[in-house]
């Protein structure tokens, strides 16, 4: 073994072993805390484990076949996909409008100031932006948006209490809170696409609509794919503003499955059944993003 | 070199593994009582966050060290929903406090599981308690544990005599009839929203007492013979069918209020209702929180002509946790709480209803609480509500019905044999 292989050798040597003191302590904290807890909670979903009981039987797939006979997890499970449904296609839109517009903005300073103000909901956590509006959202007379609609002269809406309602206030609140991120990372998407494709389009005759259906839309795709696929993730697993706002309430109208399953688990210590419920999210949020990443596949780059 | 690689590798891995296990060690240190050199135990009491009971607690333990030099307690509470997960995470390992303040219904399911220590003598304390408090700390025969006070949420209502004397109205009502006819005349309409609730009964703990209490009070039960709930019978429909009524053709009350973010009080205290069934335990939040002092807390009269039965919850007690390695100290702890005047120094503190006949019948109690003479004078009525299992999941279930029945969604009939059947599956899940 000459010198120099020695030396390239030992260089190999001290790349690997920097790798492992960085890598080694994320990965097993990661192992510890995400990838045993996962397989931990599939494995209990077989059982009908209850933490104080003294034995815990093995009951197969009964836990599975039991939740599509429950009416609340079916509920939940419907809830869920509503609030999906209308809560990320609504936020993408709308953090995608404030993103144009604010990248418009030619001021840099003007631009910053915009940024800072639709990031501001973010710095709050999710749950105190949660308790606020809910005393905003009051069904009496001193909530907020019943005092507005009184000075108006117009009737009192049971926004959180009503079943007709209290979804679509908890989706509002959501997207009050939720669109800061989003809106930065389209505007770092927005800032990537290459200045020319306008002023060509702009010498072409195109209007501005057709600036951004047929540039900025289609090379913003990757953007909007990770937008998208995060959202759609981040909202399936929702739970703070449903636990503090409505409990579910009122009449399960906004029981989505995160709560259902914390219900089941740390309320009615039923745990194989809410990690029944669990691993059922777990499948529905892996099937959706493989879909939404297959889906947007491109073979572009600028 | 491959040899220096794994080893690189090995001491790598095994720096990350003493890192995660020193973490897990610190995080899950026991919690349990020690020993010192000087012979003095100390013990850990745990209990949930309540201004008041923490007052109470911290004082049971002062006036406890005082007389037990050798014992030192160590309190500490935790918010309500977080002490439910801790306590059943740290009993079933060695993590646990060897003292705890528990929730009367949660005892017969941590008895069940061999987690609390039996009080000795304690078949000879049951007489000096009343059925209902100290019926939920008794398994198999055993008492687990002593009841601080006697939940109350039943036969007792926050009223306002001022609406009553502006309307022409008698007061109290004597006879349902009477409340019924007050509440309507008593309730504010601001177009389809209630301005003003005749008689609020909507909170969430309140739906499922009333409904228990008068299913009782025709002389029906809502239990079975076989240990099963039996919600079908004609007591359980006519007692539904009131709350409906109650809701839907009197209109005084809003079932939609149920689960919002006030509690029933907090709506009463503002004025925005004239009758609220709810327990004298929120007297203190009018008094202290809302300044106001123009209420009274009065009885509810009975559904029949039957004396006015109700199912009552337990109460708030002290547990010792089967795992202590101090069961002495422990139990000279429980057995000191529940002297009577220790105990009434902690209902007075905690505005609550005692457990103890001795303390009740006490003329003190009542010149330090005088509101509290409407729920003394129902204690009697009281029966224990009996092994409902899951608590939570029993009110949640009543809770998510009964506005589906309210709202004609479902059919009181239909409703009942919902509820029935969820709940007695429930039953037999935990056996």
């Amino acid at each position: 073994m000459g010198p120099w292989r020695g030396d390239r050798l030992s260089q190999h040597t001290k790349e690997l072993r920097f790798v492992i003191y960085s890598l080694t302590p994320i990965l097993l904290l990661f192992l510890v805390f995400l990838i045993i807890p996962i397989f931990w909670g599939i494995q209990l979903s077989f059982f009908q484990y209850d933490p104080l009981a003294s034995s815990s039987p093995l009951i197969w797939f009964d836990n599975y076949v039991r939740m599509w006979k429950d009416p609340i997890f079916v509920k939940s499970f419907l809830n869920t996909f509503k609030y999906v449904f209308i809560a990320v296609p609504a936020n993408i839109v709308i953090t995608l409008a404030f993103a144009g517009m604010i990248s418009r903005v030619r001021s840099a300073r003007w631009r910053n100031f915009f940024r800072t103000c639709f990031f501001l909901p973010a710095i709050a956590p999710l749950s105190a932006s949660a308790l606020i509006w809910s005393t905003m959202l009051r069904s009496g007379g001193d909530g907020l948006f019943n005092m507005l609609l009184d000075k108006m002269g117009q009737a009192k809406v049971g926004w959180l209490t009503d079943g007709n309602t209290a979804m679509i206030s908890i989706i509002l609140m959501t997207l009050w809170a939720d669109i800061a991120y989003n809106i930065i990372i389209f505007m770092a998407g927005l800032d990537a696409i290459p200045k020319l494709f306008y002023e060509a389009a702009e010498i072409d005759g195109a209007n501005a609509f057709q600036r951004f259906r047929h540039i900025t839309l289609p090379l913003l795709q990757r953007t909007t794919l990770f937008v998208f696929t995060m959202t759609v993730i981040s909202y399936f697993q929702m739970f703070p503003q449903f636990q503090i706002m409505t409990r579910g309430g009122p009449k399960n109208e906004t029981l989505v499955m995160a709560l259902n399953i914390y219900n089941n688990a740390f309320s009615y210590s039923r745990m194989g059944y809410a990690s029944a419920m669990a691993t059922v999210l777990l499948i529905i949020i892996l099937v959706i993003s493989l879909i939404q990443i297959r889906v947007g596949r491109t073979q572009w780059e600028y | 070199m491959a040899g220096r690689k794994f080893k690189s590798l090995k001491t790598a891995l095994l720096l990350s593994l003493a890192l995660v296990f020193v973490f897990s060690i610190v995080a899950c240190s026991s919690k349990s009582g020690q020993s010192s050199g000087d012979g003095q135990v100390t013990l850990v009491m745990w209990s949930h966050k309540d201004p008041g009971i923490d007052e109470a607690d911290s004082q049971l333990v002062a006036d406890f060290q005082a007389a037990h030099p050798d014992i030192k307690i160590k309190f500490e509470s935790y918010p309500y929903d977080e002490y439910v997960q801790k306590l059943k995470a740290s009993f079933k390992t060695s993590g646990g406090p060897d003292i705890a303040e528990f929730f009367g219904t949660w005892v017969a399911q941590y008895a069940k599981n061999d987690l609390l220590e039996a009080v000795p003598n304690g078949k000879d304390l049951i007489d000096k308690y009343f059925e209902a408090p100290i019926g939920g700390y008794v398994y198999n025969g055993n008492v687990y544990g002593l009841p601080l006070e006697y939940n109350i949420e039943n036969n007792g209502m926050l009223a306002h005599p001022q609406m009553f004397k502006d309307k022409g109205l008698s007061y109290p009502p004597k006879t349902w009839d009477e409340l019924v006819s007050a509440a309507q005349k008593l309730t504010v309409m601001d177009g389809n929203n209630l301005k003003v609730r005749g008689f609020d009964f909507t909170s969430y703990d309140n739906v499922t007492y009333l409904f228990l209490a008068l299913i009782l009070q025709q002389g029906g039960n809502y239990w079975g013979g076989d240990g099963h709930f039996n919600f079908q019978s004609p007591e359980a429909e006519k007692a539904m069918n009131e709350l409906v009524k109650l809701t839907k053709e009197y209109k005084v009350a809003d079932y939609n209020q149920m689960g919002a973010e006030l509690d029933g009080s907090d709506y009463f205290y503002k004025g925005e209702s004239a009758m609220t069934y709810r327990g004298p335990w929120t007297i203190p939040t009018g008094k202290n929180v809302y300044n106001v002092d123009d209420f009274e807390y009065v009885a509810v009269p009975s559904f029949t002509s039957n004396p006015p039965s109700f199912a009552a919850e337990s109460g708030w007690g002290i547990v010792v946790n089967k795992q202590t390695k101090h069961k002495e100290a422990a139990m000279e702890f429980l057995k000191f709480a529940s002297q009577p005047d220790n105990v009434m120094k902690w209902n007075i503190t905690t505005f609550t209803v005692p457990s103890l006949k001795a303390v009740a019948e006490n003329p003190k109690y009542l010149k330090q609480l005088p509101m509290m003479k409407a729920p003394l004078s129902q204690l009697q009525y009281g029966k224990w509500i009996g092994p409902i299992g899951d608590r939570d999941f029993m009110w949640d279930t009543i809770n998510n019905e009964f506005p589906k029945m309210a709202s004609g969604e479902v059919s009181v009939k239909d409703g009942l044999k919902n509820l029935e059947e969820t709940l007695n599956k429930m039953l037999d899940e935990q056996k």
